[in-house]
Order: C-alpha cells, then sequence, then structure tokens
C-alpha cells in the first residue's frame, strides 16, 4: 500500500516539474530546475514559471483530486460503476448555483467570495436529488440514474445560460469557459476556500474509505459489520458535493476525470477503498495537470480549455465502460 | 450565401467599384468568425460611443429626402447612421445598440445580436434591415429575405471596409455629403497620425480586448491598423488574424514594452498586470487602460480613435503635433483623398 502511494506520489511530483517547466514560451527544464533549487533566474522566468505556471498547477492538483476522488465516492455509494460528478449532474447543479451567484455578485457590486459556497450548496442540492431519484439506498438501476444525470445536466446548461443572457451577454466567453471547464483563471476570489474545501472533503473520503468497502456490499450487510449506514453515508454525501463544489466554483464543468481516474485503477489496484480514494486524488492530480499541459501548449501561444482535452479522452473511455457494464455486474 | 450574392448585386447596381469590393468582400469574409468576440467585447460597456462634441456638429444638410424605415442589428451601423444625421430613418435597433448609444434608446429593440427576434423585425413594418454579416446574422438575414425584407449586409473586420460602410449608408440615406466628410476625417487622420509618429520608436505592443479570458488583438483587424498606423508594433500579429485567445505565458515571454487594455469595465490595467513584474510595460509602468468603447466600435469616429490611440502609444505630446499636422494637410488633399489612397 504505501509502495503504491509512494510511487504515486513521486510520478505527481514529476509530473509537476514536468508541467512546471512545459509551456508556449520555451522556458524548459534547465531554467526551471535552476530557478527551484537556487532561487535563481531572470525575471521573465520567474513570472513564467512561479506567476503562471506553478499557480495553475496547484490548481490542477486541487481539482484533478477532488474530481478523482469524488468519482470513486460516487461509484461505491451509488454501486454504480458509471457514476461520476460531471455525468451525474452534480458538477452542473454546482455550476448552476455558482454561475448564479456569480450573476448576482456583479449584479449587485457583491464580493465573489461566496461563490464556492453556492457551488457547494448547488452540489449539494444535486447529489441530493440523485440520491432521492434512486430510492435512498443506491438500489435503482444504472441506466436510471444516469439518465437522470443526463437530464439534469441538460436542465443545469439550459439554467446556465438563461442565467448568462439575464446577468448581461458580456460575459459570454467567460460562461463559455465555465462549461467545458478550464484552469486559466487568473483572478480567483476566495482561493481559501476552495482550498479548505478540497480538503476537508478528501479527509472525509479517507476517513470513511473503511465503511465505503462495506457499503458497497449492501446496507444490512454493511450494518452487521458495524458501519453507523446512514450517518456515514450521509458524511460521504456532503463532503463530496463539497469537493465537487470548489472544484466547480474554480474550473468550471471539468468531465470524465472522476470517471477515467478511479476505473483504471480499479483495474491496477483493486477496489479496496483505503487505497483507492488516495491513489485516485493523487492519480486524478497528475492526470488534470497532464491533460492541462497539453491543452496549454498543443496550439502556439493559444490556450484549449482543458475540459476540451478531458472530454476528448473521457467520452470514448464512457461508452466502452457503458458496455462493459452492460455486459457484466455492478462494479464488475 | 444567397443573401451575400444577392445584397452584392444590389450593392453593385449603379457602383462602378463593385467588381474590386466584392473580391474584397469574399476575401475578407474568412474573418467573420472573429469578429464575434470582437463585437462582443466592443458593445460591452455601456457608455455612449458618441461623445457629446462630436454630437454638435450637425450635419448641415436638409432632412433626408428617403423616407427608408431603417432597422439596424448592429451598433458599430446604428452609430454611422446616428452621426450621418439619419436618426429618423431608424424604426427599430438591437438591444446592443440601444444599450451603447444614448439617441436610440427609446427606440423599439429587435433583440440581441445573436438572437434578434424575427416577428418584431417584421412587426415594425422595416423598408430595409442593416446588418453584420456575422454567423448568426448571416442566417438571420437569409430567413428575413425569404419573407420579403430587403436586407443590407455589412462587413466591418477591417479600416476599408468601415468606410465602405460609411460611404454605403451615406448613399442610401441621401447624406453623401456628411459621408465624405466622415470619410475624408478618418483618412486624415491616419495620415497626421502616421506622419506625426513617423520619428518615433515604435514599441514592441500587445492590445488586449480582454484579460479574463485573455484575447489579444491580431493581424488582419482593423484594430491592428490603426495600430500601425500610429506607429505600434503588434506584436500578436505572430498570433495570425483576428482576436485569438491568448495564454498570458505567451504575453510574458513576448516581453511587450506597451501593453493596451481595453477590457470591458476593467478598471485598473496595472493593478492586473502587475502581478507579472518581469513584463517590460509593467516595469516602466506602461499599461494603459483605455476604453474600448471609443476604440474598438467599427464605427464613424475612428479619427477619435486613431487620435487616442497614437496618444495612449507616444505621449500627450503627440496631441498637439497631430493637430499641426491636420492643419498642414490642405483641405482639398484630404477632401478628395478617397480616390487616391492606397
Amino acid at each position: 500500500m504505501f509502495l503504491v502511494l509512494g510511487s504515486m506520489s513521486i510520478s505527481l511530483v514529476l509530473i509537476t516539474v514536468f508541467a512546471l517547466a512545459t509551456g508556449p514560451s520555451g522556458v524548459g527544464m534547465s531554467e526551471v530546475i535552476d530557478l527551484l533549487l537556487s532561487g535563481k533566474g531572470d525575471a521573465a522566468v520567474r513570472d513564467i514559471v512561479l506567476g503562471v505556471r506553478l499557480p495553475r498547477v496547484i490548481l490542477g492538483v486541487l481539482v484533478g483530486a477532488a474530481l478523482a476522488s469524488a468519482g470513486a465516492v460516487f461509484q461505491a455509494l451509488l454501486r454504480n460503476p458509471l457514476a461520476d460528478p460531471y455525468v451525474l449532474g452534480v458538477s452542473g447543479g454546482a455550476a448552476l448555483a455558482g454561475i448564479s451567484m456569480l450573476a448576482l455578485a456583479s449584479q449587485f457590486g457583491l464580493s465573489t467570495a461566496a461563490v464556492p459556497l453556492a457551488a457547494f450548496a448547488g452540489g449539494l442540492f444535486a447529489t441530493a436529488l440523485l440520491y432521492w431519484v434512486s430510492g435512498g439506498r443506491g438500489r435503482s438501476s444504472p441506466t436510471g440514474l444516469l439518465l437522470t444525470g443526463v437530464v439534469f445536466n441538460s436542465f443545469a446548461s439550459a439554467a446556465i445560460i438563461f442565467v448568462a443572457s439575464l446577468a448581461g451577454f458580456f460575459d459570454g466567453s467567460r460562461i463559455f469557459l465555465w462549461l467545458i471547464g478550464h484552469l486559466s483563471a487568473v483572478e480567483i476570489d476566495a482561493v481559501g476556500l476552495v482550498v479548505a474545501s478540497v480538503v476537508i472533503g478528501l479527509t472525509i473520503a479517507g476517513l470513511l474509505a473503511r465503511s465505503l468497502n462495506l457499503l458497497v456490499l449492501g446496507d444490512e450487510s454493511a450494518a452487521q459489520l458495524g458501519v453507523s449506514v446512514d450517518s456515514h453515508r450521509r458524511w460521504l454525501l456532503v463532503g463530496t458535493s463539497l469537493m465537487v463544489g470548489g472544484a466547480v466554483a474554480v474550473s468550471g464543468l471539468i468531465g470524465f476525470v472522476g470517471l477515467i481516474v478511479p476505473h483504471s485503477l480499479r483495474l491496477v489496484i483493486g477496489s479496496d477503498h483505503r487505497l483507492l480514494i488516495p491513489a485516485a486524488a493523487l492519480t486524478g492530480a497528475g492526470f488534470l495537470v497532464l491533460c492541462d499541459t497539453l491543452a496549454r501548449t498543443a496550439l502556439d501561444g493559444r490556450e484549449l480549455p482543458v475540459g476540451a482535452v478531458t472530454a476528448i479522452v473521457g467520452g470514448p473511455l464512457f461508452i466502452f465502460l457503458l458496455r462493459r457494464a452492460q455486459s457484466r455486474g455492478p462494479l464488475g | 450565401m444567397g443573401m451575400k450574392s444577392q445584397s452584392e448585386s444590389r450593392m453593385g447596381s449603379g457602383d462602378p467599384a463593385s467588381p474590386s469590393r466584392r473580391r474584397r468582400l469574399d476575401r475578407q469574409s474568412k474573418a467573420v468568425v472573429w469578429r464575434r468576440s470582437l463585437i462582443v467585447v466592443g458593445l460591452s460597456i455601456g457608455l455612449s460611443i458618441v461623445d457629446p462634441a462630436a454630437r454638435a456638429d450637425p450635419a448641415d444638410e436638409p432632412p433626408a429626402v428617403s423616407s427608408l424605415r431603417l432597422i439596424s442589428l448592429n451598433p458599430s451601423l446604428t452609430a454611422i447612421v446616428i452621426r450621418l444625421g439619419a436618426r429618423e430613418s431608424l424604426v427599430g435597433v438591437d438591444e446592443y445598440s440601444a444599450e451603447l448609444i444614448e439617441e436610440v434608446r427609446d427606440l423599439p429593440q429587435v433583440g440581441g445580436l445573436f438572437d434578434p427576434s424575427l416577428e418584431s423585425v417584421l412587426a415594425l413594418r422595416p423598408d430595409r434591415v442593416l446588418l453584420v454579416a456575422g454567423i448568426d446574422q448571416q442566417s438571420h438575414g437569409e430567413r428575413l429575405e425569404r419573407l420579403g425584407i430587403d436586407v443590407e449586409v455589412f462587413e466591418n473586420e477591417r479600416l476599408e471596409q468601415v468606410l465602405e460602410n460609411i460611404e454605403r449608408l451615406g448613399s442610401m440615406l441621401e447624406r453623401e455629403a456628411a459621408a465624405a466628410e466622415r470619410i475624408a476625417a478618418i483618412l486624415a487622420m491616419r495620415i497626421a497620425v502616421a506622419e506625426a509618429a513617423a520619428d518615433r520608436a515604435r514599441p514592441a505592443t500587445l492590445a488586449v480586448v480582454d484579460r479574463s479570458p485573455l484575447f489579444l488583438v491580431a493581424g488582419d483587424t482593423f484594430i491592428d491598423e490603426m495600430l500601425e498606423a500610429v506607429g505600434a508594433n503588434n506584436l500578436a500579429r505572430s498570433l495570425g488574424a483576428g482576436y485569438p485567445r491568448g495564454s498570458i505565458e505567451w504575453v510574458i515571454g513576448a516581453k511587450p514594452e506597451l501593453l493596451l487594455d481595453m477590457t470591458p469595465g476593467g478598471e485598473d490595467g496595472l493593478a492586473f498586470w502587475g502581478r507579472w513584474p518581469s513584463l517590460p510595460a509593467v516595469s516602466s509602468g506602461r499599461v494603459l487602460t483605455l476604453d474600448a468603447s471609443r476604440i474598438s466600435l467599427p464605427g464613424p469616429e475612428l479619427d477619435r480613435a486613431l487620435r487616442e490611440l497614437a496618444v495612449a502609444v507616444h505621449g500627450t505630446a503627440m496631441d498637439r503635433k497631430i493637430g499641426r499636422r491636420l492643419d498642414a494637410q490642405t483641405p482639398s488633399s484630404s477632401g478628395s483623398s478617397r480616390v487616391s489612397r492606397p
């Protein structure tokens, strides 16, 4: 276990350094290593590495960790292999609430610090809705849940566009970035709130990982084995919504990270959530940082939103997993 | 596309210059995609684009003989119609014209730039609808034509096209003299700023239309042409044409000596760009926050925009120098330069 997590941590560090050394301006590895080890480097290199790339890498780590571990938790809680905050509409709910708050804030000249809080509330609402639809015990068919997610997602996107047109059309390109998901935010209000929400959510998921293992077996078995089913489930749902809300508030709707990462990990390290949750966080962080590095550099001097990259990778994988899930059982 | 050829043939009738114009339009229609971001940016400030001094100078012409009922679906066209003194011809405008231009605020509005309402347009029984051939407005115009409404399509990507728009609207509204005055003033100003800036160093410049997400002014745009005229070296030309989404890292690597920030509602450019102190423009304090509505609306006041850009690039001393250059131009040469301009 420690071997696995240790090597994943080392990989994440290497990915981070690679991302710091890659970008459209041609500031490369040797300058970055000089700067990191000795603090030396000319002012432009310092600005590029510490002022542009580093904040983005940190954002990628936070958001990737949050989305991937949230995906792992949802898959276990809903006993559904295709669960993912984006597919289920949880991100959509968070984005809708976040955007509405942003619109209100700009309308009335308020601080945008409440945006992450609103996103959290929206994510929580969407999670509660899903849970209610799934009959409260995660027993509904995978298709039923996915349909709810799909419908809720289109509802959320439509409502986001509606709010955006009410709030004033000039934010059009910003709304587009929210809908596709990006890590290019430079001015982040309440960055502390976002960090806190991700850390708290990860901690809850990590602490309750053993219960997740048992909840997968079914509520009765879990209760017999000493899990306080209802309260643990509630904590997990709140924690996950918190993480997703924080991530969406800064990055918008980045899709499929919560699907790709836990799934690939289950194939490699198995389904023990005590290992899977931290592993998903580390791998999700690395995966999103890599995707964003691609997004930053694919078009010279121009930028792609990272959500476009994850969706292009994630969409086909989702179809593949859906086919597999239909032929095997849940969490097969 | 059908609409386009129709409008061109209509335009061509009685216009000897039409074959070359048609070629130009075809060439430039490729850049249409980029217009959208510019328009969004250009329109997004709720300020009037017509300054009081300019408004106080009414074209001393008789009231329009033509009793055309016009609807304008683009603020740059609305601004031209107003500036030519033909406010009374307008029976309706798009929402953003109303937002930007005080004179048309009380006119019926027929929806947004990208979502105009067909029904509201029809209800106003216009003789002619004016629009810019953006992607959305193109299909909108085609639908209007199918309903038997006369649609006049304009392009406003390049400086040359804006001058053409002024000329076309001038003859449509029988305000030829006012149109000629505007065109001559813009051309004279272009020459004056170029002459005044000729002996100045050309600062490495980036013009920002929005900072978050970051959009830059690249080549083949009227803003780039104005930057060129005032002697600014637009580094973003290397990113291609139009208004591309740039990356901050690229901006830092490009080392601009001058940053012109036209972000709508963006108050203090230096507060934003100051977080990257290695930017030469930041360390020398040459981050200028410009009012987008005065620079990036391809309307009838590009002479004012040119002058303000020249002052932004070279300092306030430039203003008097430009004034002297303008005075030195003989009235006849500036009045007839339309034919002989490069």
